[in-house]
């Protein structure tokens, strides 16, 4: 069986501080800190690898300070990383480091490539913009030039994101929160990206709305078909959202399997911990 | 054993628990079975026999600790489901591995229609035969068609588990698992989905089922196996090993 | 007070030093030569790059800030001996700031001026584009307040070059799309933002939409000065100027249907409303550019075209 992965990730690293390794000697999950106390560093992330397939999601848990932000922001651009490798299919059929390239192609992969749903919707979001124009924002960086046609497509995609329409044309600041990320959602698929990276995405939102969210991007992933990366510290978002999942502590991946493994048979003495607490 | 659809040898299953002192749990000390195309096959046994563990390691919810599980593909080829990687097994269930279990997972905000359907195109369906196939077996359960776009987290135990159970059949595997897939149904309900497991059989299906219905094991299976303490105890004919557990309840 | 009474007061304290009350002597066009070969410099690199704005050390004038000394500047680094000025405001030769400019433009350089585009060699304005066709011979010179066309949409420095750089106009689109969305058409007036020869986008301030279409595939040279924020910008001949606008959204010049001019009757020049006021009547419409609409009620009302009206 071949299963083409939209995105690969190995051996990702990052380092806060001085960047020398003498600093993995006494730092991670079996130490107990990202801290080290040799060099001063902080090993944020290390060693972080995974492919996800088009259609597939991949969970990334951990409690916080886990790394597994870091591994998002390092893979999105936001942050840059210490070392590793990040291949996209739709770069150069894979075979170009996106970590290498420079700021300003970076941020042209953002536009249709990659696309990210941030924790606080105001990072994805303009909030000064109407709903429709958010999403005006993605298309016409992707080279939209029709008023008519990129009304549409916005009132698409905010029906399939479940905002009604007649708030198409409100400023995205009067939104509740819940509300800002679905349209924050919209705009992440305004450009049909087939990778899409979730930090937390319904963390901070009340139950009810949160589970709407929920609801809505489980069936978005399964509609679009998109390679999907999901960190979260909230198993029943990982439970319902992904079919595998790694498990981050202190920088480092300590496990990795199929989600209902790992929920129910978790190998590793953490996984054991956060699986034990979270069930209780 | 290419002849049979599913086969183990010497399937181990043990936890070692951390959280508390490093101990080790055996939920599996070396299960040997064979199971037929068209052979329904009962667990049997007391709970912590073993029965649950065997369907889960089977399907990887379990990580196996050591042993075998060969399975026929549709396509003929044959795979160790324990070695498979984490992608491949995950591509292989619900297409050439179903599991039923007693609990619908996570499904909350959809009705039974979308549920059935949604299984059925994941295993491949197009659209349209799916939304039949969905509907033909709704109505074989008994689900009543007003319900079908109703959220099933307000529906009852007996109406979540026989959309469990359609959603779980809705294309033919070469082996489906079924753990407890009618415990909290009422009689004329049982006897359709029973109904529906039988013919799943007729159509060339292994299953490997766990029961604690007595009669829906009579009823179903063409062999039971026994366990006990993570092992197969006996394996044989229905009636015969049913006697041998009535004595023993009543001895 | 008058020249006389000056000597006289000062008479006793300078004592026969007439000098001091000639003129001062100045260099050809105002700048030294150092400045001269700077602001022309950025001026070449503005030609080299149509549409990018390029930082000048913009230098104190005789006009204060926000009166046209950038316009000033680059006139004044590029006006040679044989050049004829014309300077219009809002299009009328004879608004005092024109007449200020040009007055300092002829007095250090001693060249002729003129109101007519035909008879110029370099026209320097704020606001308009004369009506006349110009060519090849001549250099418009645009007094620009406000060089960026993002300003709008983006405050921080750096992230406003960055745009630039990256051809990033994204968030203009959105200030576009919501301008359109709130107003049913898109409202901008003067400075309409332009894409240069497909790469930059330029704000053409000051100039109105009437005046926008002039600036594509042009004969003549427009440079841009904008003194207070020390950028300068340029539009070489036969370059493609696009005003943005989606493509379903046709880009519309003003037009005030049935309206003519009161002085010389042109419906086809860009027009401006004289506003009702009780003193003087008032409540009509004229041509912006004074001194089109001057010859042209001229060529009408000579004898030998009949003095038709």
């Amino acid at each position: 069986m071949n299963f083409d992965w939209a995105l690969k990730v190995s051996g990702l690293g990052k380092i806060h501080g001085v960047p020398d390794l003498r600093a993995l000697e006494d730092t991670g999950p079996d130490v107990g800190t990202a801290k080290s106390a040799l060099t001063g560093a902080i090993v944020a992330a290390w060693d972080v690898g995974f492919e996800v397939a088009p259609g597939e999601a991949l969970g990334v848990i951990g409690e916080s300070g886990s790394g597994k932000s870091t591994v998002m922001r390092c893979i999105a651009g936001d942050q840059t990383s210490t070392t590793g490798e990040v291949l996209l299919r739709s770069l150069d059929r894979g075979r170009t480091n996106v970590l290498d390239l420079d700021p300003s192609a970076r941020r042209r992969l953002r536009v249709a490539d990659l696309s990210v749903v941030y924790q606080d919707p105001a990072e994805g979001l303009r909030l000064n913009v109407t709903a429709g124009g958010n999403i005006a924002e993605a298309l016409t960086a992707a080279g939209w030039r029709h008023f008519g046609r990129i009304r549409d497509r916005a009132a698409e995609l905010l029906e399939r994101t479940e905002v009604p329409l007649s708030r198409m044309d409100d400023l995205v600041g009067t939104f509740s929160g819940g509300m800002r990320q679905r349209v924050q959602l919209a705009k992440a698929l305004a450009n049909e990206p087939p990778v899409v990276l979730l930090d937390e995405p319904t963390t901070g939102l009340d139950a009810s709305v949160a589970a709407g969210v929920l609801d809505l991007i489980r069936n978005l992933l399964e509609e679009t078909g998109v390679a999907a990366v999901v960190v979260s510290h909230d198993f029943a978002v990982i439970e319902m959202l992904t079919t595998r999942c790694v498990v981050m502590n202190h920088g480092r991946i300590v496990e990795a399997g199929l989600t209902d493994r790992l929920l129910e048979d978790p190998h590793h003495p953490y996984s054991q911990r956060l699986v034990g607490a979270a069930r209780a | 054993m290419t002849e049979h659809i599913f086969s183990c040898r010497g399937l181990t299953k043990d936890f070692v628990l951390h959280t508390i002192d490093g101990r080790r749990v055996e939920a599996l000390r070396g299960v040997d079975l064979d199971i037929l195309p068209g052979e329904h096959v009962a667990l049997a046994g007391s709970s912590g026999a073993g029965k649950s563990s065997l369907l889960k390691c089977i399907y990887r919810t379990y990580e196996p600790t050591s042993g075998t599980a060969l399975l026929r593909l549709r396509s003929g080829e044959h795979v160790d489901l324990t070695r498979l990687t984490d992608q491949e097994m995950a591509h292989l269930r619900g297409r050439d591995i179903g599991y039923v279990s007693q609990f619908l997972r996570a499904e909350p905000r959809r009705g039974p229609l979308d549920i059935v359907t949604r299984a059925g195109v994941s295993r491949g369906m197009d659209r349209s035969t799916a939304r039949d196939a969905a509907v033909h077996s709704l109505r074989r359960l008994n689900i009543d068609e007003k319900l079908w776009d109703v959220h099933a987290s307000v529906l009852s135990g007996g109406e979540k588990q026989r959309i469990n159970l359609a959603a779980g059949t809705i294309s033919s595997p070469q082996l489906l698992l079924l753990d407890e897939p009618v415990s909290a149904l009422d009689p004329a309900n049982r006897e359709a989905a029973l109904d529906l497991i039988g013919d799943l059989t007729t159509q060339g299906v292994a299953v490997l089922a766990v029961f604690h219905d007595i009669e829906a094991m009579e009823r179903l299976a063409s062999r039971i196996v026994l366990m006990r303490n993570g092992r197969v105890e006996m394996s044989g004919d229905p009636t015969m090993v049913l006697d041998v557990l009535t004595q023993g309840a009543t001895a | 007070m008058s020249t006389s009474l000056l000597r006289q007061a000062l008479g006793e304290a300078v004592g026969d030093d007439e000098s001091l009350f000639d003129e001062p002597e100045v260099n050809f066009g105002l700048l030294d030569e150092y400045s001269k070969r700077e602001i022309r410099r950025a001026i070449l690199t503005a030609v080299a790059v149509p549409g990018y704005q390029v930082p000048f050390g913009s230098r104190e004038m005789p006009v204060a800030r926000g009166w046209g000394s950038g316009g000033l500047q680059v006139s004044l680094a590029i006006v040679g001996p044989d050049d004829v000025v014309k300077v219009i405001d809002q299009g009328d030769d004879e608004g005092v700031n024109a007449v200020n400019l040009r007055r300092l433009i002829v007095s250090s350089t001693g060249i002729p001026e003129s109101t007519t585009p035909e008879d110029s060699t370099l026209i320097q304005t704020r606001h308009r584009i004369p009506e006349d066709p110009l060519d090849e011979r001549h250099v418009l010179v645009l007094q620009v307040p406000v060089p960026e066309p993002l300003r709008g949409v983006e405050r921080d420095m750096r992230e406003l070059a960055r745009m630039h750089a990256e051809a990033d106009y994204a968030r203009m689109w959105v200030s576009l799309y919501e301008d359109k969305v709130r107003n049913g058409v898109i409202t901008r007036t003067t400075g309409y933002p332009c894409l240069v020869d497909g790469r930059y986008v330029i704000a053409t301030t000051p100039i109105p939409r009437w005046d926008v279409p002039r600036l594509h595939q042009s004969r003549f040279l427009s440079l841009f000065g904008a003194g207070r924020e020390k950028r300068i910008y340029a539009v070489p001949p036969h370059t493609d100027v696009e005003p943005l606008t989606f493509e379903d959204v046709p880009f519309e010049v003003e037009v005030t249907p049935g309206a003519t001019c009161r002085t010389c009757g042109s419906s086809e020049s860009f027009l401006v409303e004289v506003p009702a006021s009780r003193v003087d009547g008032g409540g009509h419409w004229v041509c912006s550019d004074s001194d089109w609409c001057r010859r042209r009620r001229e060529r009408r009302d000579h004898p030998s075209n009949g003095g038709d009206s």
